[in-house]
């Protein structure tokens, strides 16, 4: 077992698993393994800046994360029986999570940001971000970006702070989403470099292209992926770089578009005008059957 | 949630066994109300949404978030499908 002595916040999230959702036991223990010593640290360090010693705040979060994965891993189960995603239109997902201040605050965002660290297939999108990503866009030079579907910030956050010259701006439809992404960035002294903008890029297309755009699994949650990324293909100025990921077979909540295979995606996105450069696909876990379904991701680099 | 009465309680308690049993592949198991992750093995969490949805259907009830959320072990459990009505 991981000694945490040294990682409050991270044994913090073995306390409250242990109490309220024993059966996560080994979470912990399972990234560690996978991602060493590096991930450890870098999830305490970035816990110590979103919440410091607000204990009663990050025991919500760690909270809502687990009311989160339970309601996401429940829906798994049932998708294994029916291959859908339950019917639902954008419209009602918004009503049911987006516009819902207190399924946001109290469990989807909390419930998001600690999946990037806790969730395997989140933390090598982040890994593949990090590392093929971000040196594009130091090597690139550009100075402004576009992420669209802001989501906790997560990735904002991390391109900002990669790039000391680098401004950005978020778009989200969700006001909640933008609090909480000014609320990211605020924490890590970054929110004097980063515009806030609720705004649909289909109905209000934004100008001028910008060198570089993000978009992080935001196509399933929507009813027609290909008019999205056709407008985000007009975000990105040529000789750019992007990078924009998808969620497969994985049911949550507000997930209405359902990809099978990498393929799907990247059809999709080859057809709104990106060249793919490289791509990362990955899983949540090993199916414990062969039948069983497992959420995925796919995190694909683009340029023009 | 109210608790679920000792008669109730019996009830329920003879009725998930065997899914219990079958999940964690344990025939001699004994589910009791103090029963949680952290006394067996391969009680992890793909193995709690397995035994989750099967209780569902053999309860023919349908657990909310709330209701997950609050099944740190099997006391937790007992009551919510007593609040169903299961075993009244």
């Amino acid at each position: 077992m991981t000694d945490l002595s040294a990682y409050p916040h991270v044994a913090r999230v073995t306390d409250v698993f242990s109490t309220a959702f024993p059966y996560f036991k080994g979470t912990i223990d399972r990234q560690r393994e996978t991602f060493g010593t590096n991930w450890l640290e870098h999830f305490e360090r970035e816990m110590t800046v979103m919440f410091g010693a607000d204990w009663s705040r990050f025991d919500n979060a760690v909270t809502g994360y687990g009311r989160f994965a339970l309601d996401s891993m429940k829906l798994q189960k049932l998708f294994d029986k029916t291959r859908q995603y339950v019917n639902k239109t954008y419209a009602e997902a918004a009503s049911e999570v987006y516009q819902n201040r207190t399924y946001m605050f109290d469990l989807y965002l909390p419930g998001i940001l600690l999946s990037h660290f806790l969730w395997r297939h989140h933390y090598m999108q982040h890994l593949f971000y990090v590392k093929e990503f971000l040196p594009r866009v130091r090597a690139h030079g550009g100075d402004l970006f576009y992420d669209v579907g802001v989501g906790t910030g997560f990735y904002s956050k991390e391109m900002l702070r990669a790039t000391p010259g680098m401004r950005g701006q978020g778009f989200d439809l969700s006001p909640f989403s933008l609090e909480f992404t000014g609320n990211t960035l605020t924490s890590f002294g970054l929110r004097d470099r980063y515009t806030l903008n609720k705004r649909d890029i289909i109905k209000d297309p934004v100008s001028p292209p910008a060198p570089f755009v993000v978009s992080i699994e935001v196509l399933e949650h929507l009813e027609d992926p290909q008019s999205f990324l056709n407008a985000l293909s007009r975000m990105l100025a040529p000789g750019g770089f992007g990078l924009i990921s998808a969620a497969l077979t994985a049911p949550n909540a507000d997930h209405i578009y359902l990809y099978n295979e990498p393929g799907d995606v990247i059809e999709q996105i080859e057809k709104a005008g990106f060249k793919v450069v490289d791509f990362v696909h990955d899983a949540a876990y090993e199916p414990r059957r062969p039948t069983d379904s497992v959420p995925r991701n796919l995190a694909v680099i683009v340029t023009h | 949630m109210g608790k679920a009465s000792p008669e109730q309680e019996r009830k329920i308690i003879e009725m998930i066994t065997p899914v219990f049993r079958s999940v964690f592949e344990d025939d001699k198991l004994v589910v009791n109300r103090t029963l949680n992750a952290n006394m067996v093995a391969e009680w992890d969490s793909l193995n709690h949404i397995t035994l989750v949805v099967e209780l569902e259907q053999l309860t023919g009830t349908q657990f909310t978030s709330d209701e997950l959320a609050s099944m740190a072990d099997v006391g937790g459990l007992i009551d919510c499908l007593a609040g169903k009505g299961v075993a009244a």
